[in-house]
């Protein structure tokens, strides 16, 4: 029997989930152990195998390959955990890490935080200013050398830096991605003058214009790759000692994985790692259901995120911000869009009532788990609005205390506004669910799509709680909850089932259309280099796919917008055809006549991604059918939609349904690992995977 | 009441105005700085920050003028203005009594 | 020549007008929509905050839109632009958090529309609105050209919402309609009062080509007008549908009361400082290219009870020059401090903030200009200096309570450094773009921090710096450096931030050059002030050097990493000029730092030498002005740093070494 794993570490759970070729799949969690994590990856190793009925070494020898979500990168990154970095960048030009192009002081932040001017700041600088240097060299924009590189100069630099404390050195000269001679002979004097280091060159990590974000990116590369390295290696000595001979893969925020060998030296395309799982699940399980348009939302006890799969991709994006910095990583646009279940409810000091942006976070969370939250959050509510089952949370794993939850909605809601605690949480209730509804449309308008045009997706212990409700609001045609036996551990799923990405840019800006010789070999280039780093991934593929694309732009305009182009190498006509895929993605983007053609377009960057399939895709297993009417286990008093107010709603055991059963709201479905809720006017349905599929007779 | 008008002032319930150093009263509620030590002198005083002649682009002489605190010496209002113009700056917190 | 009136520009003179004065001019031209207080006063706490929050979402997407259709780098990179929604009398419900001088006097414009536009042609469904003139209002120099549209549901003038933007160039003298000669207005773009340009949904095409016929970037200009259609059209979809859903009546009602919650917090805000009032002057230098003078804008400001009083009697009579501001200037001057200093945590309804305060200013002064008065840069300069000496008086005000002076900043980056650079590009194309490195301006200090470092600008919470590779990429130049300059944030205890320069030289330019038009005051003086004794912020410096050896040294495998570095002839740039740069000039822009806070003889010697480090000050700097000594490893020589300190706190005064005057 062949095995494929994925194991997903987050900051508070370890999951895991496993597949074989029949069809078979098995899931398990157990709690995260910072800060050495891979004791969790281990011991649900453990676990996974004694739920399929065998040993540990038995699975491993059969298991073809782990893919792994790991949060660590992440971690280190907000932690400030890293690596001593030393910094080498082009004379004149060090500050460009410290002005941050002046976004840094508010990139990332929310409204209310951009709102709040006075008390914004940049944060903590990247390199102390001690730990960087300048070189004498130039290339202009051409590539062209105008200042040689000072080698003397370069030599003495690195050894002021490794004096200094650096045990990593980043470098990123201006236009190096033009012509990276000058990085590539500095990466050869910081061999010679501090063997050993690790080194990275921006034009190898991020050959990408525009030097800030390439800096940035360079340097946090340079932090957390020794750390990633010090992570992966002993682990997978660790899986080589209990039998497993298969290969570690580690996921990207691209929705694909690396093995991990590979994953060190570009640990910053690991940032991503554990929020992409998730939107990787729904795009299989949409392929699974015929899905093509999803909007994912995974909304959690301390987080929801919000991503798009359109046309059974997962919309991407070129970049991303981090501790107010702006990196360069192609990664799946997952966006962090409010505080899940820890959102606090609170009243300004008009009277005013609000929910979030603040949360209770992990600690000490909201004030029904008893570990001192006073703060009312949206968790409070739905426990006091009766969706949840104070006897049933996260599986009966952890009591809630309805009375802590109530005196926390009496005490800053009711008292303040006059209101009982019922209405309050009522109020609170339906403002989140509003609320909701206008982040995820602005992730989907801004995505240049139509709501209606999309199924919704709703996972995480508190998705399934809300959803049927902002759905509604943004008029999607159909709500899924997925149940099936991948519900507890839906990220690790996406995990398994992903295959090998890989993701090599260039830039090289010019005028639209340059020359078909210079576009076909900046793309033939880049597919050298992805087939050079798909064999050195020591696994084989099922299939492997290239798709190219260029960053395009309106001269005289900002957004420069990733489309596609044809395989294989193109004609006049056929750059020709890549300007108006352009011009067709613009205006969809950002409206009909929105482009300034007049102005010339002009090519930034080529792009090339490899996707080695993987041999092994999980199935996902039917569930039985249905023999007669689905039986509530009983009925209590419930609050789910402020028009309709309390009333009496049919309880539902997940365990007990199958597949065919119909369910009218309003009731409540509890599911071990979540809740789902559904107003009057919802009916649910189980389908063949054990999913819910919610439509709705009215908005 | 007394209350803070900044870093350096503060003001009781009677309107006197003292140092928030020293306690030296400096002026009253009107007139908060009546008393302070006044210094003109040349811009490029205040420090390298000031980088051309102003010379070089008016005919007015433009002056650093400073109020400091005549006990303790801190420094309570900086201002580089015309030399001709009378200083413009000035606060005047009601007072509010006991 | 001296300005003269006008006769038959009075109509133009725009005032904010009452409700009532409103409704007596539109009559029963427009049925204008209204609710019932009863209505605000029975919404309850959900669907105040569900509308409430809708409307802030829908004055994003309003600006977003624009943001990504726009063609002008000014609005895509700088953020000069932002987006509003007012009820139906023009009153501003909600502000984006763009640039907020410009949305804060759409309602000027929009009321002036409603009061003289309502007959005749009338105003319909379907219309929009376009304005540059700034004497009425929907922008504060011709460049700002504003797009306001109202909505009408069942018959009725709902409420309006407008989109504005600041225009590349929209004809005058020189290059970017900046024409640092002019005397007057004539010399400049023409101001056009509101013209009905889309009618039931189309574009009045007749109306569009006047309206481009005057730009030397007439396709950039139309995208940009398409982008504010785009704007509103957004903005009318989502509060239709909104209306749709809650009801006419309850989104006014929601409307009202988020300019009533704005206006009662402000108040409440206001009680809880003392009463009293504090005075400030901003100064500029130069009004024109060759002039020499030097300007004041001063302001009384008294605060009583829950009301702020604006008085700006003493200011200096309008000048003949492009520094001027109209009504609609000053009050937008105003506008952006309040907003960030006092309305940091309510929301951002205008309507109801500018019911707190009252503005005393004499027409014909030079932040309340009259027709024909220059006001091309009016944006940067009046109405920013008015923003200045705003931030001083507030911030003044601030001080004096325990809590609310942790939202006080001194005077952020004294003015814009504007470098306008226009030719051939390295492709042969031609070009005119206003750099905008200097948006990275330092913020003020705060009372218990520093200001940010090249944070940004008061009026533009969110600013932006395009990469020195994109500039290189874009035009022909090379940049020597890009770099945060020593010494340039105000001296305090809390430091300003510092301001920065960049230093380039054409490059690769098929002419062998570029045309350059520099705007840039703060020479002469200083112009981010300080506070509670905290020092001004450095001056604008800006160092043309011709004929260098900038070639023979890149030969030669070096970088030139300072002006001294340079073989050339040195000019000092005067406030406003216009030339050419050859291949071997090199230009060096320096622009402002925010202004310190407090005595900066009692600022940290450790944060003074973390500065050091961090190249923050200077040593000069940290020994001059903040009396900090170092010993020969770096280290603060604590005992030393006391010693100098007492003798700096002694000599500063004029003890032991002068005369001194009292």
């Amino acid at each position: 029997m062949a095995y494929v794993i994925g194991i997903d570490i987050g900051g508070t759970f370890t999951d895991a989930f496993v597949a074989d070729e029949s069809g078979k799949v098995a899931g398990t969690k157990t709690p995260s152990t910072p800060p050495d994590f891979s004791e969790g990856f281990l011991t649900v190793l453990d676990e996974l195998a004694a739920t399929l009925g065998v040993g540990t070494g038995a699975l491993l020898a059969d298991t073809h390959y782990i893919v792994h979500g790991t949060t660590s990168t992440l971690n280190a990154l907000v932690t400030g955990d890293v690596a001593t970095v030393g910094f080498l960048t082009t004379r004149g030009h060090a500050d460009s890490i410290a002005i941050m192009n002046l976004e840094g002081r508010y990139a990332g932040l929310g409204a209310d935080q951009v709102q709040d001017m006075v008390r914004t700041d940049k944060p903590k600088p990247l390199v102390p200013p001690e730990l960087v240097r300048e070189l004498d060299e130039r290339i202009d924009h051409k590539g062209a050398v105008i200042v040689e590189l000072d080698e003397e100069g370069t030599r003495m630099a690195i050894r002021e830096l490794v004096s200094a404390g650096a045990q990593a050195i980043a470098v990123s000269l201006l236009w190096s991605f033009r012509n990276p001679a000058h990085e590539q002979r500095v990466g050869e004097l910081v061999v010679e003058e501090a063997p050993g280091a690790y080194v990275a060159l921006s034009s190898d990590v991020s050959p990408r214009i525009r030097e800030y974000a390439r800096s940035a990116t360079t340097i946090m590369n340079t932090q957390v790759g020794p750390r990633l390295r010090d992570y992966l290696r002993p682990l997978e000595v660790e899986l080589r000692s209990r039998g497993f001979q298969g290969s570690l893969l580690v996921m990207q925020g691209s929705g694909g994985c690396v093995d991990s060998s590979d994953a060190p030296s570009r640990a910053i395309t690991t940032i991503g790692s554990v929020l992409t799982g998730g939107v990787v699940g729904c795009t299989r399980l949409a392929a699974e259901l015929g899905h093509r348009n999803v909007i994912s939302t995974d909304m959690g006890g301390t987080t929801f995120l919000a991503g798009l799969v359109v046309d059974g991709e997962p919309v991407s994006t070129t970049s991303t911000v981090l501790n107010q910095y702006q990196l360069n990583v192609p990664m799946v646009d997952v966006r962090t869009i409010g505080a899940g279940g820890g959102a606090i409810a609170w009243v300004d000091n008009g009277g005013n009532l609000h929910v979030g942006p603040r949360s209770a976070g992990a600690r000490p969370g909201p004030a029904c788990y008893g570990d001192g939250g006073t703060e009312p959050t949206v968790t409070d509510v739905d426990l006091l609005l009766g969706i949840v089952n104070p006897d049933n949370f996260l599986g009966g794993r952890k009591q809630l205390s309805k009375e802590l939850a109530a005196e926390a909605v009496r005490m800053h809601i009711a008292e303040p506004l006059g209101l009982s605690v019922d209405d309050a949480c009522a109020a609170i209730y339906a403002i989140q669910n509003a609320q909701t509804a206008d982040l995820v449309r602005k992730v989907v308008v801004t995505s240049g799509h139509d709501p209606r045009d999309f199924v919704l997706y709703a996972y995480g212990g508190a998705g399934p709680m809300h959803c049927v409700s902002y759905a509604a609001d943004l008029e999607v045609s159909e709500v899924i909850v997925p149940l099936g036996p991948t519900a507890a551990v839906f990220s690790a799923y996406g995990l398994a089932a992903s295959d090998i990405v890989l993701t090599v840019e260039l830039s090289s800006p010019t005028n639209f259309p340059p020359e078909p010789a210079e576009f076909n070999g900046a793309f033939f280039q880049l597919r050298a280099e992805l087939e050079d780093r798909l064999a050195a991934q020591r696994l084989r593929f099922a299939d492997v796919e290239y798709r190219s694309e260029a960053d395009l732009r309106y001269t005289m305009q900002l957004a420069e917008v990733a489309t596609p182009v044809p395989t294989g190498d193109l004609d006049a006509a056929g750059l020709d055809g890549v300007g108006t895929a352009f011009g067709q993605r613009y205006e969809q983007l950002y409206g009909k006549g929105s482009g300034f053609a007049e102005a010339g377009l002009q090519l930034i960057t080529y792009r090339t991604q490899a996707v080695g399939v993987l041999p092994i895709r999980p199935k996902l297993g039917e569930v039985g059918r249905s023999e007669g009417d689905a039986q509530p286990t009983s009925r209590r008093r419930v609050f789910l939609d402020a028009r309709r107010g309390w009333q009496e709603a049919d309880i539902y055991d997940y365990r007990v349904l199958a597949a065919g059963h119909e369910l009218k709201g309003p009731a409540v479905v509890e599911a071990p690992t979540t809740t789902v809720a559904l107003p009057e006017g919802s009916v649910g349905r189980v389908d063949r995977l054990g999913n819910l599929v919610i439509r709705y007779t009215q908005a | 009441m007394s209350v803070f008008i900044d870093e350096n002032l503060s003001q009781d319930d009677t309107g006197s105005v003292a140092c928030r150093h020293c306690t030296t009263v400096l002026g009253v509620a009107a007139h908060p700085l009546r008393d302070a030590r006044v210094r003109v002198t040349a811009p490029q005083t205040a420090g390298p920050s000031v980088r051309a002649e102003a010379s070089h682009f008016t005919d007015r002489e433009v002056v650093l003028r400073q109020t400091f605190c005549p006990e303790c010496l801190t420094l309570l209002q900086s201002e580089i203005v015309p030399a001709d113009e009378p200083s413009s700056r000035s606060r005047s917190v009601k007072v509010v009594g006991a | 020549m001296p300005v003269f009136p006008v006769a038959g520009s009075e109509k133009f003179a725009n005032q904010p007008a009452s409700r009532e004065e409103t409704l007596r001019a539109v009559g029963d031209s427009v049925r204008l929509h209204d609710v019932d207080h009863a209505v605000v006063d029975a919404l309850d706490p959900l669907t105040y905050e569900v509308v409430r929050h809708r409307l802030t979402s829908i004055t994003e997407e309003m600006g977003e839109a624009l943001k990504r259709m726009s063609g002008s780098v000014v609005v895509t990179d700088c953020n000069d632009f932002d987006a509003a929604i007012m009820d139906e009398v023009g009153d501003v419900v909600q502000v984006g958090l763009y640039n907020t001088e410009l949305a804060a006097s759409l309602d000027m414009a929009a009321n002036w529309t409603l009061r003289n536009r309502s007959r005749g042609r009338g105003i319909n469904p379907g219309d929009m609105f376009l304005c540059n003139d700034p004497w009425v209002g929907g922008g504060l120099h011709q460049n700002d050209t504003s797009l306001f549209a109202p909505l009408f549901v069942d018959g009725e003038l709902f409420c309006w919402t407008g989109a504005v933007a600041h225009q590349v160039d929209l004809g005058g003298a020189s290059p970017g309609s900046w024409s640092v000669g002019a005397t007057d207005v004539f010399w400049e773009s023409l101001p056009t009062p509101p013209v009905k340009i889309v009618e039931a949904g189309e574009i009045r095409e007749d109306i569009e080509d006047v309206w481009l016929r005057r730009s030397r970037v007439p396709k950039l200009v139309a995208l940009d007008l398409r982008a504010k259609i785009g704007a509103n059209n957004v903005a009318h979809e989502r509060l239709r549908a909104l209306c749709e859903k809650y009801g006419a009546g309850v989104v006014k009602a929601v409307m009202r009361r988020t300019m009533d919650d704005a206006e009662s917090r402000l108040r409440a805000k206001l009680r809880e400082l003392p009463d009293g009032s504090w005075t400030s002057v901003a100064h500029q230098d130069s009004a024109r290219a060759g002039d020499r003078g030097i300007y004041k804008i001063v302001l009384k400001l008294t605060k009583d009870g829950d009301k702020l009083v604006f008085d700006f009697t003493g200011t200096d009579p309008q000048v003949d020059g492009l520094i001027n501001c109209t009504f609609a200037g000053l009050r937008g001057g105003i506008m952006p401090v309040l907003l960030t200093m006092l309305c940091g945590d309510l929301p951002w309804a205008p309507g109801g903030i500018y019911r707190c305060i009252e503005i005393i200013s004499e027409p014909g002064t030079i932040n309340n200009c009259t027709f024909p008065s220059g006001i091309g840069k009016a944006s940067v300069a009046s109405a920013w200096a008015t923003t200045n000496v705003a931030t001083e008086c507030l911030a003044g005000m601030l001080d004096t309570h325990p809590e609310h002076r942790k939202r006080l900043m001194s005077v952020c980056c004294g003015t814009w450094d504007f470098a306008l650079l226009a030719g051939v590009d390295q492709r042969g194309g031609g070009f005119v773009t206003m750099l905008c490195d200097s948006m990275a301006g330092g913020l003020g200090a705060r009372s218990d921090s520093d200001g940010v470092d090249t944070g940004g600008l008061a009026c533009i919470p969110m600013g932006r710096v395009a990469d020195v590779e994109m500039n290189e990429f874009a035009f022909p130049m090379l940049y020597l450096w890009r770099r945060e300059e020593p010494d340039s944030g105000g001296p305090g205890r809390f430091r300003g931030g510092v301001g920065a320069s960049s230093c380039f030289v054409p490059h690769d330019s098929p002419i062998g050059g570029v045309h350059l038009v520099v705007s840039a005051p703060g020479k002469a003086l200083p112009l981010a002030s300080g506070l509670s004794g905290g020092l001004p912020a450095g001056t604008q410096h800006d160092v043309l050097l011709r004929g260098t050896d900038v070639a023979a040294q890149f030969a030669a495998g070096r970088i030139p990493g300072s002006l001294t570095d340079l073989a050339g002839d040195a000019d000092l740039l005067p406030a406003h000029h216009e030339t050419d740069l050859g291949p071997d000039d090199v230009y060096y822009t320096h622009w402002q730092g925010g202004g310190g806070y407090g005595d900066p003889l009692l600022r940290a010697p450790a944060a003074v030498a973390s500065d050091l480090r961090a190249h923050k000050v200077s040593q000069g700097g940290a020994e001059e002005v903040y009396g900090v000594v170092f010993g020969a490893d770096g280290v603060v020589d604590e005992a030393a740093t006391t010693t100098r300190r007492a003798a700096l706190r002694r000599t500063r005064a004029g003890l032991d070494t002068e005369e001194v005057t009292a």
